[in-house]
């Protein structure tokens, strides 16, 4: 290869510099900005992190993984994620091969931008060209992999559904003049290469190209038009980008940076969040995933909408959905860029000042546990576990009466924390943006429960679990949720369970399943009871019961309707028994199922192989049977 | 002319509206569920507000419903609109054609153990108005076996209204009527019963709407001394020694407060009746937002459903007093003679 443009410049590459130029300081400024609201300890998280070789390898994986190949997408919907990675992929290989070819062959054009990018109008075959057939046929092969990426994207616009997407974001102006400029840069490349293939040679796609043009068009004419259309086509592109969804290119490899180096949501429009806010690529995944969308009314609440009100400053509809929220937090599990939407939901809340007053004398009137006299006896040889059954559970006694038995029937020695009544986790009020109150509980909880001396804390509600897990300060207590702690005891051969035809299907609470990633116990103590089926939608899929607490505002009529869908869902097999692990998820089915609701618990204890009193035991079974 | 009139229902409305329209000369036939007539009243002892002796109400019902025939243990298996009449298939084998199909399906009462923090189904002495209408009435019978869940002597008994009557968190928006004055008469019934107990009343509002009903209430404060506490209750434990652990809220002093009970009698509301939605989705009756059937309107034509030749009668449509359900049912068969004119 050799030049053909001796000066190397063509008034053409003008149209692309200029959108070069602007979106580099657009993205300096903005980077800066970022830095600058990143409050000083992690800003040197995130310097470290560039020399943690773990953190490094991390990111490597993590941008190759979720930027250019969308793995994530790809597992759940396999077109879906070839139309994602072939447009950012087949993109990458064209820009890396490009440089590649600048290098070998025009090493006195290294540095210069728009070199790469329009390499063939400025080269020319010669004999060595046989050297470059192999970059021809690359570069020939991904621009194919990009166009049938784009024609699937067409399609999708038409036909969603085709690749896997009930519903589709409904894109701004700006994300319109974007998307269009996205779908014409690829074939008009191709024209411009197609035209100059004669000169610059070319391989599979591009040489017949310019032969089947040759029959009816004058190439030579054709080229220089084409390049600039393709220039044109592509500085406007990089011009618009700040202002649409293609932001997330850039973006979402700097999230991965920030991320990685542990950085977390403080404030809801500032510093990370901020990267989160720019690095959504609008791709809609969320749509589906939104329980509330199960009413077509509900699609303005989705995350993509609420982080595009954040992106237009737009406080009254920020503030509505971040409220109306129910935080299940599937839309964050399936989000393809990890934007932790729910994280600056409730950093919005917290900017909310409500003035109100909190009493926290009622505090001081709680004392510590007395040791449970009733239920430690001789021949017990465990150490006594702590057992904390939360608000909910409260509400659900069932459960709580469940875990007695399991405890006596385990033999296990145990403290009930507030079986005369305790405080809240605090989770509710964190959940509504009230973090400093949520503080004084969690400061008295942890009082309490340090008091009570034992080394192991069994929690009936996820919501309290994952608070007590994450929020609270109890090293050297080991915290469980009772899915855990009964399949511990199951495992150690505490407790034996009747095997039944009856079939179990496992709804995954949020707080649990997505929240703490408590997916396997609970199914493991299923399968040893009975026959596990599979609900519709399962784990990190698994829709919201509709009773969160996580929604501020969200009314009976929607949640209703949430609570029959995701029944729906999980009665798809038609199970026996509805299981589930959070009472209010229970008390919530329980209100609209057609089928039998239990916590696990409780159908531990219906199962339960009758270790001792056979007579006593057997007098409970009946009353949980009315 | 085919003079025949099916309705479905052998309570108080199913009866009353048999009797009339029997009067009036069509041939009814009344199908009925369960193996006796009389539905909830059959259970009941005593109505408010004079405390009638429900017995002596069922009997009179009975006794005018002689010339109807009528099946026991007998469901509706399918319904056709033919032409301009309806073919019912009943679980027995037989298949009548009628002109007119009355729908008096009446009502369930609230399954109170989905409402699980009252600990319904889960404590030893939680009952619903219906158990305490059962221990009434069976208290004249020697042979009974008493109810373990009423304590012998009992000290402390709570009633607690609105058990899934509005209450839109467990779905049911709608107020069940009768609930309040049922309330305020089975106090006093079990004052009469344990005089030495204290009975306490936790309502949202007392909704004493008919004649004489304002007067039970006063009674109830003056001559038995009912402690009236304003204020839902939030939950129920239950003690080591099975006493029942009651919080609440007092929302006239604006304090929380904590009261153990002996016993504890829950006011499960109304909802529609599962087996009469079952015969209305046969036919595809529509029901409101509350469960119930609708009405062609809410006021002029409460007898007519939106379908011709399908009427009802009683609280399918919706919580009824007993005084309302029986009107209903003379009006219902009204309604169904004037409707049989057309085929004349």
């Amino acid at each position: 290869m050799k030049e053909r443009i001796l000066s190397g410049y063509d008034n053409f590459v003008l149209p692309f510099m200029i959108g070069m130029v602007f979106l580099c300081i657009y993205l300096l400024i903005g980077l800066i900005r970022i830095l600058k609201h990143i409050p000083g300890p992690d800003r040197k998280k995130l310097a470290l992190s560039f020399i943690n070789p773990r953190i490094i390898y991390k990111d490597c994986r993590d941008i190759l993984c979720d930027c250019l190949l969308h793995v994530k997408i790809f597992k759940r919907k396999a077109l879906l994620g070839y139309m994602h990675a072939s447009i950012a992929f087949g993109w990458f290989m064209i820009i890396v091969i490009g440089h590649i070819e600048v290098a070998l062959y025009t090493p006195q054009r290294n540095g210069l931008i728009y070199y790469p990018v329009f390499f063939r109008y400025f080269t020319m075959e010669n004999n060595h060209t046989l050297r470059g057939a192999f970059f021809f046929f690359l570069m020939d092969f991904f621009l194919l992999v990009i166009l049938s990426g784009i024609a699937l994207a067409m399609y999708k616009r038409v036909r969603s559904i085709a690749l896997g997407m009930r519903r589709t974001t409904k894109p701004s102006l700006a994300d319109r003049i974007g998307l269009y400029c996205l779908w014409a840069i690829f074939p008009l490349r191709l024209l411009a290469e197609s035209f100059t293939a004669g000169i610059s040679g070319g391989s599979f796609l591009t040489k017949p190209m310019n032969f089947l043009f040759a029959n009816f068009l004058s190439n030579d004419y054709h080229i220089l038009p084409t390049w600039w259309a393709y220039s044109t086509v592509l500085g406007t592109f990089l011009l618009v980008m700040p202002f649409t969804r293609y932001m997330h290119i850039p973006t979402e490899a700097f999230l991965i940076l920030l991320r990685n180096a542990g950085l977390k949501v403080t404030r809801p429009r500032k510093g990370f969040a901020e990267a989160e806010i720019y690095a959504c690529s609008s791709c809609g995944i969320c749509l589906d995933a939104c329980p509330m969308n199960m009413q077509k009314k509900n699609l303005k609440y989705s995350s993509v909408y609420f982080i595009r009100f954040l992106r237009r400053h737009n406080t009254r509809k920020i503030n509505e959905i971040a409220d109306k929220c129910l935080m299940c937090g599937k839309c964050v599990a399936l989000c393809p860029v990890g934007v932790e939407s729910c994280a600056i939901k409730r950093a919005q809340r917290s900017t909310v000042t409500d003035g109100l007053y909190y009493d926290y004398s009622y505090l001081k009137t709680l004392s510590p546990v007395p040791a449970n006299p009733a239920d430690v006896s001789e021949t017990m040889t465990d150490k006594p576990v702590l057992y904390y059954a939360g608000c909910m559970t409260h509400l659900t006694p069932g459960i709580s009466k469940a875990m007695k038995e399991i405890f006596r029937a385990a033999e296990i020695p145990y403290r009930f924390l507030d079986e005369n009544g305790g405080i809240c986790c605090g989770r509710p009020l964190m959940l509504a943006g009230k973090e400093k109150a949520a503080r004084e509980l969690v400061r008295k909880n942890t009082e309490l429960i340090r008091a009570a001396g034992c080394d192991t804390l069994v929690l009936s509600c996820p919501i309290c679990f994952k608070v007590f897990r994450e929020e609270y300060d109890l090293q050297g207590i080991t915290i469980l949720h009772h899915t855990q702690y009964i399949e511990n005891l199951i495992r150690k051969g505490k407790l034996k369970l009747n095997a039944t035809s009856r079939s179990y299907v496992y709804h995954d609470p949020c707080e649990l399943g997505r929240g703490a990633k408590v997916y396997e116990e609970p199914r493991r103590i299923l399968e040893r009871m009975g026959r596990l089926v599979k609900a519709e939608k399962e784990k990190e899929e698994s829709i919201c019961c509709g009773g969160s607490l996580g929604s501020l505002t969200l009314n009976y009529e929607d949640r209703i309707k949430i609570t029959r869908g995701s029944l729906k869902a999980l009665t798809y097999n038609h199970p026996d028994n509805i299981i589930t692990a959070c009472p209010l998820c229970l008390k919530t089915f329980a209100a609209q199922s057609p089928v039998k609701v239990m916590d696990i618990a409780q159908a531990v204890t219906e199962n339960l192989e009758a270790i001792r009193e056979p007579a006593a035991s057997g007098t409970e079974k009946t009353q949980f049977g009315n | 002319m085919n003079k025949n009139v099916i309705v479905i229902g052998g309570g108080p409305a199913g009866l009353e509206a048999s009797a009339q329209l029997q009067n009036m000369g069509y041939n009814v036939i009344l199908v009925e569920r369960t193996h006796e007539l009389g539905g909830h009243l059959a259970k009941w002892d005593r109505l408010f507000p004079d405390g009638v002796p429900a017995k002596s109400v069922l009997d009179s019902l009975l006794a005018n419903i002689g010339g109807v025939k009528y099946f026991l243990g007998t469901e509706v298996q399918s319904v056709n609109l033919l032409e301009k009449s309806y073919n019912v298939i009943l679980s027995n084998g037989i298949t009548i054609l009628a002109n007119a199909v009355l729908i008096a399906s009446g009502f369930d009462l609230f399954p109170a153990e989905k409402k699980e923090e009252y600990g319904y189904g889960i404590y030893d002495h939680v009952i619903t108005n219906a158990d305490l209408e059962s221990f009434f009435a069976s208290r004249k019978d020697k042979q009974a076996v008493p109810d373990p869940r009423i304590p012998l002597q009992p000290q402390k008994i709570g009633f607690v209204h609105c058990v899934g009557s509005r209450d839109e968190k467990i779905g049911n928006r709608h107020c069940s009527k009768v609930c309040c004055a049922t309330a305020v008469k089975q106090a006093c019934e079990i004052k009469e019963e344990f005089p030495q107990a204290d009975v306490y009343c936790f309502y949202m509002d007392l909704r004493m709407f008919g004649r004489n009903y304002e007067d039970l209430y006063l009674k109830a404060q003056k001559d038995y001394g009912i402690r009236f506490i304003r204020g839902r209750v939030s939950e129920v434990a239950e003690d080591i020694d099975k006493k029942l652990v009651v919080k609440a809220e007092d929302t006239l002093s604006g304090k929380p407060v904590k009261v153990t009970l002996d016993l504890l009698v829950l006011m499960a509301g109304m909802k529609n009746s599962g087996a009469g939605q079952q015969v209305g989705s046969m036919i595809s009756l529509e029901t409101a937002e509350d469960g119930f059937f609708s009405c062609r309107d809410s006021v002029y034509s409460l007898q007519k459903s939106n379908k011709n030749g399908i009427f009802f009668a009683g609280a399918c449509t919706g919580p009824k007093t007993l005084p309302d359900t029986l009107h209903e049912a003379r009006a219902a068969a009204l309604t169904v003679h004037n409707y049989m004119k057309n085929f004349e």
